[in-house]
């Protein structure tokens, strides 16, 4: 009986890992994050239209993921790691809408914190970009803003699927929805964005 | 029927759009992006979070059961006298931290006890 309790306790512990085993933890984990970090910034930054914020959100969610899913098998750290990303946004926008009732309270307003100024966004051609160079960036920027004009989960749903390119079941886990949630969402999504900016944007 | 097709296009032209602007993030950004990946894998090196009440709930769980169990069966027939029922505050007791030594060797103190009444038999 004794043994059994023992073997349960110590199987309930997360085994320590050796120090060949972090090294080589470490190196797959820095690898991954080298792979995702730069994608996962834009779509943080997307989502919340700021990018020290961006910055921090995607150190948070690498932090997390390094230190409560290290051990999980890598496959499955890419929709985790959104999972947590995404979390860190949701939890942005509450703050935010907290954030603003206060300031609405005490008369001061934030409208000019709210507006999203495209012009003042877009990255400065100075004159030096070529013409379809300054296309593309028009276009990205027409479609930063209409994504984040869409209704959060589709959001979600069309930054994983197309921006970092998940499966449906990976968004799903990414998201914390079924399936076909993410299906409906990725549909809707795509529908109104291409309402939104037109056949011609393509 | 070309609806889907238009999605498919629609959605590789905003991947397009999408990769050449995560190719233009500024050195800034890709700094940041690199510190917090090193301060995200100091974490590895860390000694992962541990729960020292977490981690014997299910231990003591299977020895207090264990126990109630010897009691219960061994009670009243072998000693041969009036067997009183364990009461909460007997698991109380037993739960806290310095009984957890005794619980890992509740096996020896059950032979123990055993050979005692074995002995005192003989003697009698």
């Amino acid at each position: 009986m004794n043994a059994a309790a023992s073997a349960f306790a110590v199987s309930w512990i997360r085994e320590p890992m050796t120090g060949a085993v972090t090294l080589q933890r470490e190196r797959q984990l820095n690898r991954f994050f080298a792979e995702v970090e730069r994608r996962a910034l834009r779509i943080a930054e997307i989502s919340v239209r700021d990018r020290d914020e961006a910055l921090d959100l995607v150190q948070e969610a690498m932090i997390k993921l390094a230190h409560k899913y290290a051990g999980k098998p890598a496959d499955e750290w890419t929709p985790l790691f959104y999972r947590i990303l995404q979390n860190g946004v949701r939890d942005w926008h509450r703050r935010q809408k907290v954030r603003n009732r206060v300031m609405v309270w005490f008369d001061k307003s934030t409208k000019d914190d709210e507006y999203y100024d495209v012009t003042a966004h877009a990255q400065d051609p100075a004159g030096r970009s070529p013409d379809e160079e300054l296309q593309t960036a028009e276009a990205m920027q027409r479609l930063e803003v209409a994504i984040g004009e869409l209704p959060a989960r589709q959001r979600e749903a069309f930054m994983l699927r197309t921006f970092e390119g998940l499966d449906v079941a990976g968004t799903a886990t990414a998201m914390g929805c079924s399936q076909g949630s993410v299906k409906t969402h990725y549909s809707r999504a795509v529908h109104t964005l291409r309402e939104q900016l037109g056949d011609h944007w393509q | 029927m070309n609806e889907p097709r238009n999605d498919e296009q629609f959605a590789e032209r905003a991947k397009t759009l999408f990769d050449n602007s995560v190719d233009k993030l500024d050195a800034a950004a890709l700094s940041r992006l690199n510190k917090s990946r090193h301060a995200a894998l100091e974490q590895l090196k860390q000694s992962p979070p541990r729960s020292p009440s977490i981690v014997w709930i299910p231990a003591t769980g299977i020895a207090t059961a264990a126990l109630v169990a010897l009691i219960v069966l061994r009670g009243p027939a072998d000693v041969g006298m009036p067997f009183e029922a364990p009461v909460a505050s007997d698991f109380e007791i037993l739960l806290e931290a310095d009984s957890l030594e005794m619980l890992e060797e509740l096996e020896f103190y059950s032979w123990l006890e055993l050979a005692e009444l074995e002995v005192d038999n003989n003697v009698g």
